[in-house]
Formats: structure tokens, sequence, C-alpha cells
């Protein structure tokens, strides 16, 4: 809602208070201020001068060099064509390097080999109205050298105000000066006196309201004789200050009106109106299409109001009026029409055609019913006035929906409990009165107050109590703490899951990215996702902003491969990337989709990003980086499995995930359940996401991982005898997996075997092919003594000659350990 | 014998002080404490040769030898894997060595900031799905159909009762249709609205929260509030309450503190006005209460809800929204 302070002191008095300070106030009174801002500043380059003498150009027949006085300074010659230079004659100046509103630059400049010293103007190139004519002509007793905006008196400040949906009543001058006046305790000035009953017995036209439920109120009143043509300066100035163009005396005063009062009105051709008569009801069948002012053709449907005379629609209710029923420069007898409508049906209808307009803006918010009398009266009086009519006499009110006015009890102490404030009724009194609130005299502990028309935004008690708080303002009301009795809050064990995993991969080198929750499809195909895999239901928006943003994702990989592809290309490519986050499975019609979170993660590039290879070697991050950071996860959260430990598996080709290389992932699994994946992506994965260089993940299914037992932490105590370690190194068949010694050597559950490690594999020369030498090693300890030498040889051999049996083993020969 | 083994001892000693690359320790390791073929051991081998009174004398001083060697082999070692393959001078000008960590994305940080205060003042946490009902998101919260107020949010659906949440509130009225008061409780989690420009992405997180009891006034919302602004914020800058509309609060009240960026003067980021909006409040509107069956003539509490990713710009001068998304690690990094 925009309006200028010239407007709104038509009825309230702003003396003593600067545009900043009304907007502020306007502000802390629950009306946003968006912006102030200081209307016709740009005329400020233009000054007031005389022209001295004028004498014919050498050059040229219609042209004139004029001597101008500016008030300071020698006379300009400055070179004029306009036919209504005189000697005399006070006018307006641009001076070399001011810019004319259409962005011309004026400058010192040889016109027929004269040089001119500037430009007289006229109203149109300074964009003060259309009158191209001559130059401007200003009262003869104007002094000179003055800014053209104080000379015409043009000072004036727009405020804009972001009106939250409950005030329809302030979107209009009048009322935004009613609030005004409630803050400065002055009377509010009323644009209309006196209102012509309207009795609809001196009328030739008739206005039936067929569905009173979506019009409370239909008025129309006929103006005759009227001239059409351009609305008068001003009018058409505060148009213009709050970006509505103007177009006729008629369109204006409807438009001018609706912005003063608030209420929409609309002007029809009389002679267009078939049979003399408006009928407000439904399009019928056979009523499809209609065209709209703008010239558009609009489809119509059974549940929008239309306006229609005897043989069809002229108007879409509250909305637009029609083409054929315009106000043209023809027009000689205007129906003027103020009316109230649904809220509900005109929201519906201009969101149905998707015509917004200020008339259903204000419709869709609320318009008060009793307003229509008066704004139509308004309206009348200057139509008639500058477009030289008759308002006629007398007009037609059709008011079904009329209604009491809403009385409430308003309680004392519910305002002051509410509040937390000490505040007498006197007080709460004064504060409503302020804004023509009616509160009955005796002041008792419940008081009774009648809600003016137009506040339909007030229903309840506690909608009282908020217009005293804002009135008594909610920087004066206390602060304080609640009183509430202490507890300690329950904590959501998946959220501190989530928090201690996100420590946990920051503290691995990960980068925590958050992706859109709405991808593409297209991503499952990329992935190689089967056809009947689950993640591929997905819950489909049915509004996306694009089809990049189409459906609710099911898995969080594409994302964060799309973030891969964005760094790389930004030269960031030693990357290390992880996302918690929802992902949606579609359940069935009508139900919420199921949404379960998951973790992934992303390695590529480096293994140390970024690194220095001052102190870090530049090695490449591979499986067993991915690898590490599970089983750190895994140990760090002290997870078991439900039976036993939880097992890391080489994925089976056949059952592998199709983004994954089967020869290079490992699943996470609880007993037969997989509860994750981890590895390299399939190379042809990468390629369709436009990445050349390979990328290992990790997926984890949060909702499973949340479920599992987690080991208690139970001291051990230090132990009080040495250990000793033994090496050996083994030559083994190349297809034995290592961890599979280590874990045969578990498998024998020998006392004295504390712990194993593999510290070298090796294939290659001098090793014959097909084999591989595995060098492991071995520490023994005992709870109760220091071991000797013998006692652990004999443990040692036992556990080497099984190997050996058990993996077709020999020693490597020659090696020094 | 002994002027052998003093003569290997000083050979070594010279040897050992010449090398300055870590490439020749192996060769000399080899070379003089190999235990096959090693010139110390095999001078070691040559004691069975010797006469048995001067065996352990000679036994004696090898061993000595062998481990003067080993411990300035040692020392050799040492000196040489410093950065830098001078051994006299460390360059302590060089930068340190860390380990690379990560860091959480800054609407993590912030809204883990947030809830901490929260849960500080004794607010538990609850998330609740990001597909919602239209109920849960609307209508339970005093937003019929058709209400104008549906225009401030604009609504991606699913079908046209299922939506994607547009405010974290719908919690509000999950937890109060199934617990009694009392009831402290913020929920944070991502929102969406069908709206992309350089200030809007049509995803974003917000923390929610409300709290219930007898006699809750609006002046405990100002308590509440102000304290969580002057630990998020810093108890120097100014704040103010303002009047303002939400459908499932009355009286409705936004948050404003003083602009971070021109500290009220003025400028592009605050509109001119000198004031930042951070958070939206309001008493619980009695509609909303009576929806889930609480007397608003018994219970009163306050709501409110902010906009994680306003308040990390706020706080870190991230001036396009857009860029939280793009995952971009020049980005993350910085925070």
């Amino acid at each position: 809602m925009k309006f200028t302070l010239s407007w709104l002191r038509n009825f309230v008095s702003l003396e003593g208070i600067t545009p900043t300070q009304l907007a502020d106030k306007l502000t802390m009174l629950g009306l946003e201020v968006d912006a102030v801002e200081e209307l016709y500043t740009e005329l400020d380059a233009f000054i007031t001068c005389r022209v001295q003498s004028v004498s014919k150009h050498p050059n040229a027949d219609k042209l004139t060099v004029c001597l101008v006085e500016t008030g300071e300074g020698e006379p300009l010659e400055v070179v004029c064509g306009a036919p209504n230079v005189r000697a005399g004659l006070i006018t307006a100046l641009a001076r070399p390097g001011v810019k004319l509103p259409d962005g011309t630059k004026i400058k010192k400049s040889k016109v027929r080999g004269l040089l001119s010293q500037g430009m007289l103007c006229s109203a149109s190139e300074l964009g003060l109205s259309s009158d191209h004519s001559g130059i401007m002509e200003l009262d003869p007793a104007m002094e000179i050298g003055l800014p053209l905006a104080t000379a015409l008196g043009l000072r004036d400040t727009m405020i804009e105000v972001d009106l939250t949906p409950n005030r329809p009543d302030c979107a209009s001058v009048l009322g935004i000066a009613r609030e005004v006046a409630g803050f400065s305790k002055q009377q509010l000035s009323s644009p209309v006196s006196r209102l012509t009953p309207l009795n609809g017995s001196e009328v030739d036209f008739k206005v039936v309201v067929e569905d009173e439920g979506l019009c409370p109120r239909y008025i129309a009143r006929k103006v005759s004789g009227v001239t059409v043509g351009p609305s008068p300066d001003w009018m058409q100035r505060q148009l213009l200050a709050v970006g509505m163009r103007p177009i006729n005396n008629i369109v204006d005063v409807t438009n001018y009106v609706m912005l003063e009062m608030g209420q929409p009105l609309h002007a029809f051709d009389f002679a267009t109106i078939r049979g003399k008569e408006i009928v407000v009801r439904s399009p019928r069948a056979g009523e499809k299409e209609f065209v709209t002012l703008d010239g558009n053709s609009r489809q119509l449907s059974e549940e929008m109001l239309m306006i229609c005379d005897q043989e069809g629609p002229i108007a879409v209710a509250g909305v637009m009026g029609g083409l054929d029923s315009e106000v043209s420069d023809q027009t000689t007898e205007v129906l003027l029409e103020a009316a109230c409508f649904d809220a509900v049906s005109i929201r519906r209808t201009a969101r149905n055609l998707n015509i917004p307009s200020e008339a259903s803006y204000r419709f869709e918010r609320g318009v008060d019913p009793d307003l229509a009398h008066r704004a139509i009266e308004r309206a009348a009086e200057l139509i008639a006035k500058y477009g030289q009519g008759t308002a006629e006499a007398d007009g037609i009110d059709v008011y079904p929906g009329k209604k009491e006015l809403l009385n409430l009890q308003l309680r004392a102490d519910k305002v002051r409990t509410l509040l937390g404030i000490e505040i007498s009724k006197l007080e709460m009194a004064d504060y409503l009165r302020g804004i023509d609130f009616e509160v009955s005299p005796d002041l008792g502990e419940t008081m009774q107050v009648t809600v003016p028309s137009f506040r339909i935004d007030i229903e309840r008690e506690v909608d009282l109590v908020e217009e005293i708080a804002r009135l008594v303002g909610y920087n004066e009301i206390p602060t304080t703490q609640p009183k509430i009795t202490m507890h300690y809050p329950k904590r959501d064990s998946l959220r501190s899951m989530r928090q201690t995993l996100s420590q946990i991969l920051t503290s691995q080198g990960f980068y925590e990215a958050i992706n859109y929750s709405f991808v593409t499809e297209k991503h499952f195909d990329a992935l190689g996702l089967a056809e009947d895999d689950q993640r591929r239901s997905v819950t489909r928006l049915l509004n996306p902003l694009s089809e990049e943003q189409a459906v609710m994702r099911s898995m969080l990989l594409p994302g964060l491969l799309e973030n891969i592809k964005r760094n790389i290309n930004f030269q960031q490519s030693d990357i290390r990337l992880f996302e918690i986050g929802k992902t949606f499975f579609y359940r069935e019609e009508g139900q919420l989709p199921l949404e379960k979170q998951q973790l992934c993660g992303v390695i590529c590039g480096n293994r140390y990003p970024n690194a220095e290879s001052l102190y870090f070697s530049d090695d490449r991050a591979d499986f067993f980086d991915i690898k590490g950071v599970c089983q750190h996860l895994i140990t760090t959260l002290r997870l078991s499995g439900d039976q036993g430990e939880l097992t890391l598996v080489p994925c089976d080709q056949d059952s592998c995930q199709s983004y994954c290389d089967p020869s290079a992932s490992e699943e996470i699994r609880n007993g037969d359940e997989v509860i994750g994946i981890f590895g390299m992506l399939d190379r042809r994965v990468l390629e369709a996401f436009g990445i050349k260089v390979d990328v290992f993940l990790l997926e984890i299914d949060l909702d499973s991982l949340s479920r599992l037992p987690v080991i208690a932490k139970q001291f051990q105590s230090l132990p009080k005898f040495p250990s000793v370690k033994r090496d050996i190194a083994l030559l083994v068949p190349d297809h034995v997996p290592s961890g599979e010694i280590l874990q045969a050597i578990h498998q024998q559950k020998q006392k004295l075997v504390e712990s194993t490690q593999l510290f070298d594999v090796y294939r290659g020369k001098p090793i014959e092919e097909g084999l591989k030498s595995v060098a492991l090693s071995v520490t023994y300890r005992s709870a109760t003594k220091t071991l000797n030498d013998k006692s652990v040889d004999k443990v040692h051999q036992k556990i080497v000659d099984s190997l050996m049996t058990q993996f077709k083993a020999r020693y490597r020969e020659g090696s020094e350990l | 014998m002994e002027k052998e083994l003093q003569r290997l001892k000083e050979e070594a000693e010279k040897e050992l002080e010449q090398i300055c690359e870590a490439q020749h320790l192996e060769p000399f390791r080899v070379k003089y404490l190999g235990r096959k073929g090693g010139l110390l051991s095999g001078a070691m081998k040559q004691l069975r040769t010797v006469s048995k009174e001067d065996r352990p004398r000679l036994g004696a001083l090898a061993n000595s030898i062998k481990q003067e060697i080993e411990s300035l082999f040692e020392a050799k070692k040492e000196t040489l894997s410093l950065p830098v393959a001078s051994a006299r001078s460390l360059d302590t000008s060089l930068p340190g060595r860390t380990l690379p960590e990560g860091k959480l994305h800054p609407v993590t940080q912030v809204m883990e900031e947030i809830c901490s205060i929260f849960e500080g003042l004794g607010f538990a946490v609850a998330e609740g799905p990001d597909v919602e009902t239209d109920y849960y998101n609307f209508e339970a919260l005093n937003i019929p159909p058709h209400h104008p107020a549906r225009d401030m949010h604009d609504t991606f659906y699913v079908t046209d009762s299922i939506l994607l949440r547009t405010h974290t509130s719908p919690m509000q009225a999950r937890i109060m249709e199934n617990q009694d008061p009392p009831l402290r409780y913020i929920a944070p989690g991502k929102v969406y609205r069908c709206d992309s420009d350089i200030t809007h992405t049509p995803m974003f997180h917000q923390v929610e929260g409300f709290l219930v009891d007898r006699d809750v006034s609006f002046a405990d919302l100002k308590g509440v509030l102000t304290s969580f602004t002057h630990n998020m914020f810093g108890k120097e800058l100014d704040l103010r309450f303002r009047p303002s509309f939400f459908p499932f609060t009355e009286p409705s009240a936004e948050v404003d503190i003083a602009c971070v960026i021109c500290e009220g003067k003025g400028c592009r980021v605050c509109k001119r006005t000198g004031w930042l909006e951070i958070l939206g409040s309001g008493l619980i509107d009695p509609e909303v209460m009576k929806m889930v069956g609480y007397d608003p003539d018994v219970y009163s509490g306050f709501a409110f809800g902010l906009g994680v990713e306003r308040i990390a710009m706020l706080k870190y001068g991230i001036d396009d929204i857009r860029m939280y998304y793009e995952n971009d690690l020049r980005f993350l990094s910085q925070f």
C-alpha cells in the first residue's frame, strides 16, 4: 500500500512529525513501512528563469535566441523553438549537464551555428503532464533561480506500507489517516460531507442480486452528461506517485477513490448495458468465455461471480471489468458500481483467472460493506466535477448482507494477565476509543466494546487485547521470565547420533554438505537403478519449480556427485563431503511418504585434501580410505550387531548396488541385514555425472544404525607383564584374502595371543607369480607371568603350522625380519 | 684384535658423521650393523678365535662399541628425519603440520547454536516430517483454505491435502495434540516454499519453538526471546518488538535487531531502516489451543519461529542465499 504525505494531509494533520518519525510510528503500530521515498527530487536539477529578450535566430526561421536570467551571473544565451517564448516569461530552464526524465542529457551545443547554454522546457519534457504545446508558463510573480519542485509546490514523500493480511482497513489513505489520528489524538476529516439517500425510485435502470451470499451489497449510481478527457493534474500526480497509470477522468476517479477510501469501484459505459439492468450472478451454461478490459479472453467457470446485463456478463465481479462495457471517449453516461463481494469467492476467481488486481487484493482481504455508500458519493461528486456531468439524485442500494455491529466483552484482567502489564480500565477504553471503537461508559471488570464496521479483523476478545498491546506499544511491555516447573528435556537419540556422526566425519576431514530435498528422476537411470528398485517409487511434487527439482529424493548420493562435479570445475579436486539427511519413499495414495535418515559420504582426489606436499604425500585416496572411515565410525560409536559384531562383507557381483564397483566394495551387515555399503563407484556412473576421477562412497541407513546395540564402556586393567612380538612372513596363493589369515589366527583361540597386525603385503619380483607375501606380527602376553621364549615359541609354531596347512602357505625365504 | 675393534669404531664414527642424507643410512647400517655380513657382527664372530682369558674383556669391548655405534646411528636417523636436511638449524618459519579436518555446514552450525541456547533454557527438541498434511501445516494453525495468509506461503503440493511443510510450526499442533502442558519445545528442520531468487531458495531451515503453561504472558515471550537474542548476537545489540500478523498467534510480534551491518545507521541490507527482522512470534491463538483441546482460559503460551539462513547471513555477512546449497568447498571451509 502506497500513499503520499500530501494525500494523507487531506484527512489528518502531520504537523511536527517528520516523514521518518511517521514511518517509525506506523511500523511500531504494525503497519510496517517498507520504503520512504522523496518525490520529484529529479526536478531539483531544473530552475525557474526569466526570459529577458528574444531575437530571431539568424540561420533558422522557427528558432529564436533568448537571453535568460537565472538570478545569478550573466544572463545565458539559449536557443529556443517554442512558439510561446516571449520577453518577461517565467519558465523552466535545464542547464548544461542536466538530464531530462526521458534520459536526454542537456549539453552546451551549437544550434544552427549559435551556441545554446541550456534549454527552456515544456511540462511534457519534464514529465509533469502531457502538455507539449510550448514551454512552461509559470506565475509571472515567481522568484527566479528556484528549484522547480519548490517553485511548483511539489515537495512530497511517498510511503509504502507492507500490509499484513489482517488489516485491509489500512489499504487506503483514509485507513492510514485513522491510525495517525489515533496516536496523535486528532479528529479525522472525512472526504464526504453528506450522503445522497439511495431509494431506487427515480432511476432508469434495475439491479438484481441473484447470489446474495456472494454479494452482500451492491450500489449503482449514474452520472450523466460527462465529457471523457484527462483527469486534473493533481489527481494524475497522486496516481503516478503510487504507481498507477492515469487513463481518463472517469477511470482515474474510480482508482483515486479506491486508493483514498479502500472501496473498489467500477465505471460502466451506461449505453452498453443491455436492457438497462445489472444482474449479479454466476455464469450460465454456455457462458464460457469473457473478454476483460485488458483485451484477454478468459475462461469462465460456474463458481465465479459475474456482473451481467440482461444478455450476459459485463464484468468479473470484484476482479476486472469487461472490454465491451468499458468507458470510452464516446461515453456520456456512466454507471458507477460500489459493491461488496465474498472474500473467498473473489480470491478463488482471481487465482483461477490469474488476474491479481488492486480491487481483488482488497476484496480478498475484506471490504467494509458500510463503506460503499460513502465511496460512491465521493466518486460521483468527483466525476461530476471533473467530467462536467451531473450525478443523478438517486441510485440503487441492494444490501442483503447488512449486519449489526459486533459487540465484544473485554475482561480487564484478561488484558493484564495476557500482556503481563499493569493498565487501568480507563486507559484501555481510551486506547480503543482513539481508533473508533465504542466502549460502554460503565467501565466494569468486563467492558462492553463495539467494533467499528471497518475492522473486520476484530472478532474476539483476544483481538482487542492485541489492539491494546499495539497501542500501548510492544516496547512498553516489561520483560519477564516465565514461571515454569523445571524438568529435564527429553533427548532425541537419532538427533544425538547425527551430531556424533557429524563430529566424527569432520574430524576425518569431511565437510558437511546440504543439498535440496528435491531432485530429478533422471539420476536413477544414471545410477543404473533397476526398474523395480524401491528408490524409484518417489514422492512427486504437483508444482515443482523445474524438472530438475520435481521429486523428493530417495538417496543422497546424486546431490553429492553434483557437488563433486561443481567443486572439480572450480579447481577443488581433493574432496571429502558428507550429508546426513532425509530420504523419502512413496507409500500409498493419501499417505505421507516414509521418511528415512541417511548418511552418505564421498571421497575423491588426494588422501590429504589440499595438503602441502612439504609434509604429506600426494597419494590418491583409495578404497581403504573409505573403509577406514567406516570402521572408525563403527568403533567410535561402539556399535555392535544384534548377534555378534557388525561384519564387513565383500559385495556380491549380483547383489551389489548398481552404482558400486563390486570388485572394490563391501557391505556393512548386522547379521543378514545390510545397513550400508562402501567402496568405489562404478566408472560408468561417474561418467554419467560428468566426473572423470575415481570416487569412493559410504552410504548408511541411519534408522538401522540407530537401532544397533552399543557396546558399553568397560575398563580393562592394564597388563602387568610385558608382551612378546613375533613376526611371520608367508607366501600364500594370490587369491587368499589377507584378512582371513588374521581371522584364522583368532579363530584358534590361543590364550596367549593378544593381538595381530598385518604389516606388509607384497606381490612381484622376486616372488613367483600366483603368490604373494603376507607379513604379519602376533603379540603374545600372559596375565600371570612374564613369557619366556620357550612358551612363546610353542604357541607361535602351532599358529604358523596351522596357517601353512590352511592356506597352503610356505615361509618366505631370504626375508630379513 | 683390540686395535682392529678400535679402528672399526673410528671408521664407523667418521662415516656416520659424513652422512647427511637419509638415503645413505641403510647402506651404513647393512655395512656395520647388519646381522649377516655386517663388519661389527663379523668382528663379534671372530671372538670365538681369541684366547679364553681375553674373550670376556674383548667381548665386552665389542659389545660396547656396537651399542655406541647403534646409538649414534639412531641419533643420526632422528636428525635426518627433520623437515629440511639440515641437521644443524631448524627452520621454524615453516608452516605447522596438522591433519586436515572438515567443518559443519554453516546452516548446521547456526542451527545447533540456536538449539543449544533454547536447550539451555529447558526446551526439548522435536523433529517432524518434511512432507506434511495440509491439516497440520495450515488448518490446525488457524489458516483455513482460501485464507489470504496462505499467500505468505508459496506452497509445494504433493496432492491436494499433502504438501511440503512451509514452516516447522506443524510440530506445535502435533505435540500439543498428544501432550498436556506444561510444554517447552523447539522444532528445527527444513521447510519449503516455491520461490527462488537472490534472497529466496525453495528450501531453507527454520527453528520453531513454543511454550505452554498457566499464566504465560506477552512479557514472558519478550523475556525468553530477549535472552535468546542476547545470547545469539550479544548483549549490546538493540532489539525491538513490533506488531505483526500470523494467523496462529494473537497478539503477534516480529523481533528486530539493530542492523549488524551498519549498526543502526541505515544501509541496503536493512533497507535503510536500521533494523533487521530476525524472528516472528506471538501468544498462541486461542483457536489453535481449542483445536487441540486446551482451554484458552486455563492455559496460555507463546510460539516463535526463526529462519536459520537469515541469521547465518547476518552473523557471517553472506550476501547470496543460493550459495548455501552449492556446497562449494571454498564456501564451506570459511565457517
